[in-house]
């Protein structure tokens, strides 16, 4: 036999190595971590990562690192959500890495799951924790049985509203959508627009659906069950049809784009119904200051509810994390303790608390730039009681989105709102088998 | 071989032991031949794991299925062979399809529109009357130096309502131009590639230009020939390899185009999440976790511009011959 030539033992080497790729390179996240065997807490030292896009969350960090050092958080700044913190994280899980901990939104912990990606917090004891947070923020990462998060923040929704710009119109702030587009009428005669309706980003349209009293999705014991067409939703979608038909809301920009910023600053816009860390984004508008006031959001005659939840987020651990528990206790500690909540708003201007016991101290005081209003204790804390507690999220929901703005673009060329709900949830439901999952339309 | 290594190393006539000059001259050959692939070694290791094997692992992760069992796929997941299931359904999507064909419109109108200006800008540089070619050269070819998404973030202040200075003047004369609309958008972003592209391109159109010997010109000029007429006659035939080359680099990069609709994204409502078909595919993978519908995305878009960039070359070939 003859020896083996460096190219044969090369080339040999190539090919296995090639092989081994390959095998390794199955579709991602088809691997379950909720069938594996819990982790057991850590005895010795350890470190968390924390991916989120807060900014300055270390020092917050710094503060538990202090009282805790047996545990160690590091947090990595990632960008946020859809602009690239989900590729990256939805990458680094099929590479079988990531961190700890990931700031995940409320309506995306459905798609994380769809890929295995999160650690089911119920199997390290989540439930000591579930008394200390909001009801309904608990339920929408609850799933099939499980806990896939922990609350951080969330966004109860109210009306802000510039007083000396509804004053031309002798207008003060609209209770109902009814007097809303009573005033948004009025006022378009100025050539101002009362608030702006995003075409391009269905989350404050399934917000309003949610107020009105909406809920989209349902899991059953079969599988998913989708109503995107009931009265609720239908009421909201008729309405936009009519503003926009009107010409009383602005489409060409969405909330708190540089057009947007522009137009607020000039008074062109007089409104925005937003959430409560909308304040923040207000007070960087180019001379608002003492100019902005917040007001209940308007409700839906007598259905429906109060107020609505727009965006929020979770700390989820994910799947490949060594130490679950250690990276539950400090999200529970983050997040619902007064150190933690302070601390949060303080250098990362988070969100709404999580927890109704403690709203964070800064926000018990009035505001100087909201012409002394104590707006958080006024509007938004009772705003975040006044939530519908049936509305869940949904595997997909980032496509579902996709499909619903997709459908609302074509508002230009004359298709209808309520037309292009219908037909996304008949794409919607397409997406769910084609990813191999049951669902049904809502019968009656 | 073995010529070759005689020919490197010539055995003297007057030994006549056969047997061991060929063993060593196999030896040697052995050697010269193996010493090529050893220097490649470096690059093909490379060149097989990051660019080979990916398209491999995409072309195989195209025809995998995943199917799940649960609302979430916590009760069991399975891959198993798709077939062409995943083409069918990339080639379903209406906005997946109309992606590729917003590029051929955007191809079909701003690849000619560059490589004409383009080539009109290397023709004045190169031009006897032209002044300060050295720098004009260096101010056109800046763009390309600017990233995309630099590029586009400065002219995204441009187009903004607001914002840009361009809409006030505008109104000067009485025009209300929207440059983010469902209808122009497509086209401020053409003027973003243009604005990159052309300096490079004309810079590819220059060397060119500059190869073409300078007896040529002396003979156009002895002939009397006018700047046009050397244009026309002279350099635009002997420059065509460069324009060919050129055109099928720009009718790639039409297909690839991503950073730039990314980017405006974010003041423009009408660009989706599928505007482009890079767009598509890196959405399907990343935002909608679908890696193998991506995959079959992926390799239709490199079909697409293999089938668009032969095409051209087949009518270019058949107009030269």
């Amino acid at each position: 036999m003859t020896p083996l030539t460096r190219r044969q033992i090369m080339r040999a080497g190539l090919g296995a190595a090639a092989l081994g790729l390959l095998s390794g390179c199955a579709t991602p996240g088809t691997r379950t971590v909720n069938a594996a065997p819990v982790i057991p807490p850590a005895g010795g030292n350890v470190t968390i990562e924390y991916w989120s896009w807060l900014k300055d969350l270390q020092p917050v960090a710094d503060i538990w690192n202090a009282a805790n050092p047996n545990v160690q958080v590091k947090t990595v700044w990632i960008p946020s959500g859809n602009s690239g913190g989900y590729p990256k994280l939805y990458s680094a899980l099929a590479a079988g890495g990531g961190p700890d901990l990931a700031q995940v939104e409320f309506g995306v912990i459905p798609s994380f799951m769809m890929v295995n990606g999160l650690v089911d917090l119920s199997r390290y004891g989540a439930a000591e924790f579930a008394g200390r947070y909001d009801k309904t923020l608990w339920n929408q990462v609850s799933y099939a049985g499980g806990v896939y998060g922990i609350p951080q923040d969330s966004g109860p929704m109210a009306l802000f509203y510039q007083p000396a710009v509804l004053g031309k119109v002798g207008a003060a702030a609209p209770a109902t959508w009814d007097e809303w587009a009573g005033v948004a009428t009025e006022l378009r005669k100025t050539k101002t627009y009362m608030d702006c309706f995003p075409l391009a980003d269905a989350s404050f349209f399934t917000a309003l659906t949610s107020q009105a009293g909406a809920r989209w999705f349902r899991a059953e014991e079969d599988g998913w069950v989708v109503n995107m067409t009931d009265d609720a939703t239908m009421k909201v979608a008729r309405f936009f049809d009519n503003a926009i038909d009107k010409d009383i809301v602005q489409t060409g920009f969405g909330a708190y784009s540089p057009g947007w910023f522009a137009a607020a600053g000039s008074g062109e816009i007089a409104s925005l119904t937003s959430a409560s860390w909308g304040d923040a984004l207000i007070e960087g508008v180019q001379g608002a200051a003492g100019k902005w006031k917040v007001a209940k959001m308007p409700v839906w005659g007598s259905s429906g509810y109060g107020s609505s939840y727009l965006g929020g987020s979770t700390a989820a651990v994910l799947a490949n994390s060594k130490h679950p528990r250690e990276a539950l206790e400090f999200a529970a500690w983050l997040t619902s303790s007064h150190a933690g909540v302070d601390a949060e708003i303080k250098n990362c201007g988070i969100g709404w608390s999580p927890s109704p016991g403690f709203i964070g101290t800064t926000r018990q005081k009035p505001s100087a730039f909201f012409s002394g209003q104590n707006y958080n204790e006024e509007i938004f804390a009772p705003a975040a009681t006044e939530q519908n507690p049936q509305w869940s999220w949904w595997p997909s929901q980032q496509q579902s989105f996709n499909i619903l703005s997709d459908g609302f673009r074509k508002k230009a060329s004359g298709t209808t709102l309520v037309d292009s709900i219908a037909m996304a949830e008949q794409q919607i439901m397409t997406v769910f088998r084609n990813s191999g999952l049951n669902i049904r339309k809502e019968s009656a | 071989m073995s010529a070759t290594s005689q020919h490197t190393h010539p055995t003297p006539r007057v030994v006549p032991a056969a047997p061991r000059p060929t063993r060593t001259g196999r030896r040697r050959s052995g050697a010269v031949a193996r010493a090529p692939w050893l220097l490649l070694t470096p690059f093909l290791a490379l060149f097989a794991l990051t660019f080979i094997l990916p398209i491999i692992v995409a072309v195989i992760s195209s025809f995998t299925k995943v199917t799940r069992r649960g609302l979430f796929g916590e009760a069991g997941i399975t891959s198993s062979f798709a077939g062409f299931s995943n083409y069918a359904q990339a080639l379903a999507d209406g906005n997946f399809i109309a992606s590729i064909g917003r590029m051929l419109l955007f191809g079909v109108v701003q690849v000619p529109v560059m490589i004409v200006l383009c080539t009109i800008l290397a023709l004045l540089l190169e031009s006897a009357s032209a002044r300060w070619p050295g720098f004009f050269r260096a101010a056109f070819f800046l763009p390309y130096g600017v990233p995309g998404v630099i590029a586009t973030i400065l002219w995204s202040f441009l187009y903004v309502p607001g914002l840009s200075p361009l809409y006030s003047f505008a109104s000067v004369f009485g025009l209300s131009p929207d440059f983010l609309g469902p209808n122009t958008v497509l086209w401020s972003i053409a003027n973003i590639v243009t604005w990159s592209y052309t300096g490079y391109n004309m810079l590819i159109i220059i060397a060119q230009l500059k190869a073409i010997p300078g007896e040529v010109y002396e003979a156009a000029k002895v002939d009397g020939a006018s700047p046009v007429r050397v244009a026309f006659s002279i350099q635009l035939p002997l420059i065509r390899p460069a324009l060919v080359l050129t055109t099928i680099f720009s009718i790639i990069g039409t297909l690839q185009l991503f950073a730039e609709p990314q980017v405006l994204q974010s003041v423009s409502p009408a660009i989706d999440s599928q505007y482009t078909p890079n767009l598509s595919a890196y959405t399907t993978a990343f935002a909608y976790n679908d890696y193998n519908v991506a995959a079959a995305q992926a390799v239709l878009i490199a079909l697409v511009a293999f089938i668009l960039s032969f095409a051209f070359l087949a009518v270019t070939n058949r107009k030269s011959s």
